[in-house]
């Protein structure tokens, strides 16, 4: 699943077309799907910060939910409390889910894989009751309402001069999130790229090896658990903005769920692939809703029941499907196509047989 | 017709080819040996009779292809496989281990008795009934080895490297045994030694392989007195 | 001192149903070197399969066996179909894909049977008796009675019979096993099958107590995870003992600690895997033998 994806030479072209697509898009749909798909950014960027956990150095969290849910709640307290700019919340809480995060990723140090998704697990169920308990400090079950964010005037007199209508409180908050989400996956591919990424991906392939050649492991699986949990927490910070709400049911553990889900569809080890996954994790429910009822092809009992569960069944067949048959999700699935069409174009040689032994002597 | 025929087996792992062509027989109720030196392919002979690694060619066993056969299966013919490292299931006792060797058999009276044989044979082995095999010293896990491969109720034994770590007065008790049974119960051997002195004594056919390929062939007698051979291949 | 007795039975009677759930786990763990995410979920329909049987007028005493044997039949399939074609791939891919499955199980059982809470009838009454002067229930006796009478069978069945030994052979030398005629792969089969009737267990014993509902297990895999990590996860004696440790404690936890309370006793069993990972990873039974890959 793991595999070795080479580091393939950055698509530039590819790259400027996605983020022109992305700024140019709240210009061609409604309010309320700008919102939508900022909602997948943020997946995206929470995703992004699991793959780089998992994909780059092989340790698996299931726990990722609960640092979104830190994220959200560090911001939703420092806007509502102590009345501080959302923006400014936003890398604060970052930062302090990095931390948080860092911290956590010392004693992971001596558990092993298995070990790390259980006991990430364990905490990602746990994590809403724990958040409950600091009622006066979180609200408890009934969590904190924050004010709709209002754009500022730039931001509204751009937009109006560009499209010619006002700007609604979902496309700004469209937008903050486009901006992170640049930032922040221009920083991943860095990361990828550089020293750090490299040596993450020995660690990933081989810890032995990689202790042998001198790799600072535990430095190194520690950042890689900090910086994952920083970006989940900035996600978090940004759902919480686009949402104006938080309470502890909006982080159960399916949410940890569908970051894995949407981690493994995109591909683990890739940049591109956490994008990817983030928009099919968003949209795959709410598209399968809306659409396998129109199929007259589907049995009438086989739809309801999809549509009735929600996205669990969608989800838990999709991981299943894709781990069996696509383990490196879609960008895998692209990266090989291209690899197999590549070989067959060129042609394959065959391997010469080695020099035959003398025949056999019979002693009689 | 012979009980093991091997024909021109290819086999090897993943892109390392190890057997080149390699073809043996092995006779009802004889002991035949194989020798050669580290990586010659003896290892890998026996693993492909037993399906533990892809091999081409031919192999037929009482008449009937071992071709795409699981080990399991294969096993299941009547063939008893002593892998190198002897195989012992240590997490469990010497007890279970020996009933693993007869647990597919339906013949309650005459598992008994051979039970009664194998603590005649290794007596040490009843009095470690109860214990965790992986108490046992090595010659002693040999012997359960033996032991288990016996109870089996083979047609045919495929014994790697038994004396490997023993000390030789311990090798000569193991070496009796195995010719008791090979005598007693007409079980044929194919037996994988890097010391071919013992090996030679004990069969009466030897192929000798080199680089994946049958070298040289013939009567263990034969080979023991041509001294050629004994020093170019077997090393004494 | 008779509250603390009724709570430590009250602990004990928990601690049967974590200690079946947690078997299951190290069933399968023992085969496969996996922990199975879906054993929950997997346990949650087969308690959906014992209510249907008893709501449609079958008597308790024979909807669970029979139960117990769909559950049984029922991991059967699933390692079959999901599970073995992928057998070989690394840990990771199947983690991800008891996931899945726990995903998938959950959503279904959610659209068969809603998410509303149903009651679950139970053949004990919770009527008390009086036992050394502490009022113990009917119902926590029979908890423990039941789950103990199958932890038992399946004890017996893996120490004293000849499957059983085919079973651990299996599990802990597949190789050599097949050397020895053993088709290691059915073995597998059968021991997810165990693990899944084991598990069902735990699951029909907690539904009169918290209600039946798709999401009624994700509590209770905490607590099974924490007793199979206390009790070593490779040792099925240590998931017994460490299902009753995580129950009493967590029973007495909730009833003598203010901070802790109701709500809070799941993170006691958080408290717990942390802990054991950290200061004594293979638990109180587990051996730190090099696992094979």
């Amino acid at each position: 699943m793991l595999q070795r994806l080479r580091t393939t030479p950055p698509r530039y072209g590819l790259v400027a077309v996605a983020v022109l697509f992305f700024i140019g898009l709240p210009t061609v749909i409604d309010s309320f799907q700008a919102g939508e798909w900022a909602q997948a950014l943020i997946l995206a960027i929470a995703i992004m910060g699991l793959n780089i956990l998992v994909g780059y150095s092989g340790q698996l969290s299931l726990g990722h939910g609960a640092f979104m849910a830190l994220g959200a709640y560090t911001s939703a307290i420092l806007a509502h409390r102590y009345k501080m700019d959302y923006l400014v919340t936003i890398p604060i809480a970052g930062l302090l889910t990095g931390v948080v995060g860092f911290l956590f990723g010392v004693p992971a140090l001596r558990l092993s894989a298995l070990y790390l998704a259980l006991a990430t697990f364990a905490l990602a169920v746990v994590a809403p009751s724990l958040i409950k308990r600091p009622a006066e400090l979180t609200g408890g079950v009934q969590g904190i309402s924050l004010p709709p964010p209002i754009p500022p005037q730039f931001a509204k007199d751009a937009f109006t001069g560009l499209t010619g209508v006002p700007m609604t409180s979902d496309q700004w908050v469209y937008y903050v999130t486009l901006a992170f989400a640049l930032l922040l996956f221009w920083l991943a591919w860095n990361l990828v790229r550089h020293r750090s990424g490299r040596a993450m991906r020995a660690i990933r392939d081989g810890e032995v090896a990689a202790a042998a050649s001198g790799v600072n492991i535990a430095g190194y699986k520690t950042l890689a658990f900090g910086i994952s949990a920083l970006y989940a927490g900035i996600a978090g910070s940004l759902f919480g903005l686009g949402t104006s709400f938080v309470s502890p049911d909006t982080f159960p553990v399916s949410l940890s769920i569908q970051l894995l889900v949407g981690a493994v569809i995109g591909g683990l080890a890739s940049i591109p692939g956490p994008l990817i996954g983030g928009i099919f994790a968003y949209f795959l429910p709410i598209e399968s809703n809306q659409w396998v009822p129109t199929q007259t092809w589907i049995p009438s009992q086989i739809a309801s029941t999809v549509v009735k569960a929600g996205p669990a069944v969608s989800y838990g067949a999709v991981l299943i499907l894709i781990m069996i048959f696509a383990p490196n999700g879609i960008v895998g699935l692209i990266t090989t196509g291209y690899t197999r069409l590549r070989r067959r174009l060129r042609g394959a040689a065959d391997r010469e047989a080695g020099q035959m032994p003398p025949d056999a002597q019979t002693i009689s | 017709m012979a009980l093991l025929e091997l024909e021109e087996v290819r086999a090897g792992y993943g892109p390392t080819s190890v057997l080149h062509g390699v073809s043996l027989t092995v006779p009802e109720g004889e002991v035949v040996s194989l020798l050669g030196a580290n990586g010659a392919g003896k290892t890998t002979t026996l693993r492909a009779i037993t399906g533990g690694v892809r091999w081409t060619g031919g192999i037929r066993f009482g008449g009937r292809s071992l071709s795409r056969m699981h080990t399991e299966d294969v096993v299941r013919c009547g063939i008893a496989h002593v892998p190198e490292g002897r195989g012992i299931l240590t997490e469990l006792t010497v007890d279970e281990n020996l009933k693993l060797g007869s647990h597919l058999r339906r013949d309650g009276p005459a598992v008994r008795k051979d039970y009664d044989r194998v603590f005649e044979y290794f007596p040490v082995l009843r009095e470690r009934r109860r214990l965790s095999a992986s108490t046992l010293s090595g010659g002693e896990q040999q012997m359960l080895a033996l032991a288990r491969a016996f109870l089996m109720k083979p047609r045919l034994m495929l014994l790697d490297e038994p004396s490997l770590g023993l000390a030789p007065m311990i090798v000569r008790a193991i070496f009796e045994i195995i010719r008791t049974i090979n005598q007693a119960d007409k079980v044929a051997v194919l037996l994988v030694e890097q010391n071919a002195r013992i090996a030679l004594e004990m069969s009466t056919q030897a192929y000798v392989l080199e680089v994946g390929r049958v070298a040289v062939t013939g009567s263990s007698a034969d080979l023991k007195g041509n001294d050629s051979v004994r020093k170019s291949y077997l090393g004494y | 001192m008779q509250e603390l007795l009724q709570q430590v039975v009250s602990g004990i009677a928990q601690g049967a149903i974590f200690a079946s759930l947690a078997l299951a786990l190290v069933l399968i763990y023992n085969a496969m070197g996996l922990v199975n995410f879906a054993q929950g979920e997997m346990a949650m329909v087969a308690t959906f399969i014992a209510f249907t049987l008893i709501s449609r007028g079958v008597d308790y005493w024979i909807a669970l066996p029979v139960t117990l044997v769909i559950a049984f039949a029922g991991g059967i399939a699933i390692q079959r179909i999901v599970i073995h074609p992928v057998e070989r791939a690394p840990l990771l891919t199947l983690v991800i894909i008891t996931l899945g499955l726990a995903t998938l199980l959950n959503g279904l059982a959610g659209a068969l049977f809603g998410y509303v809470p149903r009651s679950f009838p139970s053949p004990f009454s919770v009527q008390t008796v009086d036992i050394l002067g502490a009022f113990v229930s009917y119902r926590d006796l029979g908890v423990i009675a039941v789950s103990g009478a199958v932890l038992l069978a399946i004890y017996l069945l893996l120490q004293r019979t000849t499957v059983g030994l085919t079973l651990r052979a299996a599990a802990h030398h597949p190789e050599a096993s097949r050397l020895l005629g053993v088709h290691v792969s059915w073995m597998l089969a059968l021991g997810w099958g165990l693990a899944s009737a084991v598990g069902a267990v735990s699951g029909i014993m907690v539904a009169p107590i918290i209600l039946l509902e798709p999401n009624m297990m994700q509590t209770i895999i905490i607590y099974a995870f924490a007793a199979a990590v206390l009790g070593g996860i490779e040792s099925p004696l240590g998931a017994v003992i460490g299902g009753l440790i995580v129950g009493v404690t967590v029973n007495l936890a909730g009833a003598y600690l203010p901070f802790v309370g109701g709500d809070l006793q799941l993170a006691v069993a958080l408290a717990i895997i942390i802990g054991v990972l950290v200061l004594k990873p293979n638990g109180l039974f587990g051996r730190p033998t090099v696992r094979r890959v």
